[in-house]
């Protein structure tokens, strides 16, 4: 489990993430709650209603540092999948993952698991959970209530938050930690247009050469502007990965012909 | 110096490494008193009446139950009062961190699935909130004890053993019913039931010694009976309780401590996915 209270020095271009083969797939149930009452009732009728999911394909993805790698690719491409993995979420069915340095990540759900608490507590229960100390999220909860403009409702409950304000204190909190390696999962697709400039220009703040980024975002135009490397994931494979112009161009292409021929139906 | 390498690698059946787990949980024991504190606080419990509801709470369940012996047996004393609420406020224990920890995983989704870390601390969370509600309940009961005029005696510190095996029992089913509860998601809605299966199997509203010898087999098939009837021993009746009691007891406490944590650990990686 990573921790984010031993800060290094990293050189540039010293591998930050290696993903090797990695593989995932997962059983999904068919009913939406697994209970004991469905289970009871589903003893009669032989086999188990699931689905099996394959999430990730033998990925392979080296991240060095200095870089800022923008993931792209339709719904369900498995992107999330690959970052929880990264991050060590959830545990890989095949492959190996090594990371060297202390990873913040920003996934599309953000923080505040307990939405009777007030922002203030979840953020810090959310710093705490991920191994920072209390000291260290005091020393960063003023920028983090300033960079998200919340004002006075930090200290409200965050079932009174709007989606708006959900999103800017959970990019607050990623983008104030200074990780080794921040990854950030569609977070500024929500947000007004004003802060999501603010968090664009903070991202660009944060690109440095002993710092690994990772956006996973389907706004193409900030990808072609911040990122200096895209992978392209479609169906938990790496369909391309290179510069930034020429596989964000390509995957355009790709969703135009889909458009039309419906090349990508799974029926 | 670098921050050392994690790997992540398919992980078979079976148990982390637990020195590293270890090593992860402690260095995380801030969260887990910040949650307890942060989640007492929401539940208002931070305030004078909410301190005084804990008081309360107890206080009137034991007063409801004193009626219901009272109009069973048609009369009843000081000293059935005392146990009552000696048993019960120690029952009370073991069924808040049940409750609090059968949701403790599923509740704690957000956290699981964006943050790695140790699962286990959300439900010894659960429990270390059960055990600050269970505090005031002591001084209440103390005072109960003046008030009736029950003696004061040195074997009445048996209670502290008792009350650590208690606290490692309520450990263990909190952590094993977080467990069922994310593949069985319906076992919150059992749980009134069990817990107050439970209560009647208990020595609360009855005495060990009062119980059928036919009941006997209660003894052996309840992990709370020896803890409870110890309890009543060490604290209403100011003797010494039975060593192969105490035992019983620590036996069940490790007992299910140890399966429920092991099924626990050996199953939390994927618990991200379950959710």
């Amino acid at each position: 489990m990573s921790s984010l209270s031993a800060f290094s020095q990293h050189k540039t271009h010293e591998i930050a993430v290696s993903v090797r083969n990695l593989g995932l797939t997962y059983t999904t149930a068919i009913d939406k709650r697994p209970t004991l009452k469905a289970r009871a009732k589903a003893l009669g009728r032989g086999s188990k209603q699931t689905r099996v999911v394959r999430a990730l394909d033998d990925v392979n993805l080296d991240v060095n540092y200095g870089q800022v790698l923008g993931v792209i690719g339709t719904n369900g491409a498995g992107k999330s999948t690959l970052m929880r993995c990264i991050a060590g979420i959830l545990p890989p069915s095949q492959g190996r993952i090594e990371v060297n340095g202390s990873v913040s990540t920003l996934l599309a759900l953000g923080v505040g698991f307990n939405p009777s608490m007030s922002g203030r507590d979840n953020v810090y229960l959310g710093g705490l959970a991920a191994g920072m100390t209390r000291e260290e999220i005091t020393g960063h909860f003023d920028e983090i209530a300033e960079f998200s403009e919340l004002g006075d409702a930090i200290d409200a409950p965050m079932r009174t938050y709007s989606s708006g304000m959900f999103a800017r204190l959970a990019f607050s909190v990623a983008a104030t930690v200074r990780p080794d390696i921040l990854i950030i999962d569609e977070a500024l697709s929500t947000g007004d247009a004003k802060f999501k400039e603010k968090s664009l220009n903070r991202i660009k703040e944060l690109r440095s050469d002993d710092r690994a980024l990772i956006l996973v975002s389907h706004a193409m135009k900030t990808l072609r502007e911040t990122c200096n490397d895209i992978a392209w994931l479609h169906k938990g494979k790496i369909v391309q990965r290179g510069e930034p112009n020429q596989v964000i161009d390509a995957y355009q292409k790709f969703l135009d012909l889909g458009k039309s021929a419906a090349i990508d139906e799974d029926v | 110096m670098s921050t050392p390498i994690q790997v992540y690698e398919p992980f078979k059946a079976g148990l982390p490494k637990l020195g590293k787990y270890w090593k992860s949980l402690w260095s995380r024991r801030t969260f887990i008193s910040e949650f307890s504190k942060s989640e007492l606080r929401e539940q208002h419990f931070d305030s004078v009446f909410g301190q005084l509801w804990l008081v309360i709470n107890p206080l009137l369940l034991s007063g409801v139950y004193f009626i219901l012996i009272v109009i069973i047996r048609g009369g009843s004393d000081g000293t059935r009062y005392v146990h009552l609420t000696a048993t019960l406020f120690l029952f009370y224990l073991i069924s808040n961190s049940l409750t609090g920890g059968v949701k403790s995983i599923t509740a704690g989704q957000r956290l699981i699935l964006n943050t790695a870390f140790p699962r286990v601390m959300l439900p010894i969370s659960a429990v270390i909130i059960a055990v600050f509600k269970f505090v005031p309940t002591i001084f209440v009961f103390l005072i109960i004890k003046v008030v009736v005029g029950s003696e004061f005696k040195v074997e009445m510190l048996w209670a502290i053993p008792i009350l650590l095996i208690t606290i490692l029992l309520a450990l263990g089913l909190a952590i094993t019913i977080s467990c069922i509860n994310v593949y069985f998601r319906d076992i919150a809605s059992f749980l009134p039931y069990l817990t107050r299966t439970l209560l009647y199997l208990s020595p609360v509203l009855y005495e060990a010694s009062e119980l059928d010898p036919k009941l006997r087999v209660l003894e052996v098939v309840n992990p709370l009976f020896p803890i409870l009837d110890s309890w009543s021993s060490a604290l209403v009746h100011g003797q010494m309780p039975e060593i192969s009691n105490m035992l019983q007891g620590l036996a069940w406490a490790v007992g299910i401590f140890l399966i429920g944590t092991y099924f626990f650990l050996s199953r939390e990686r994927e618990f991200a996915v379950r959710l």
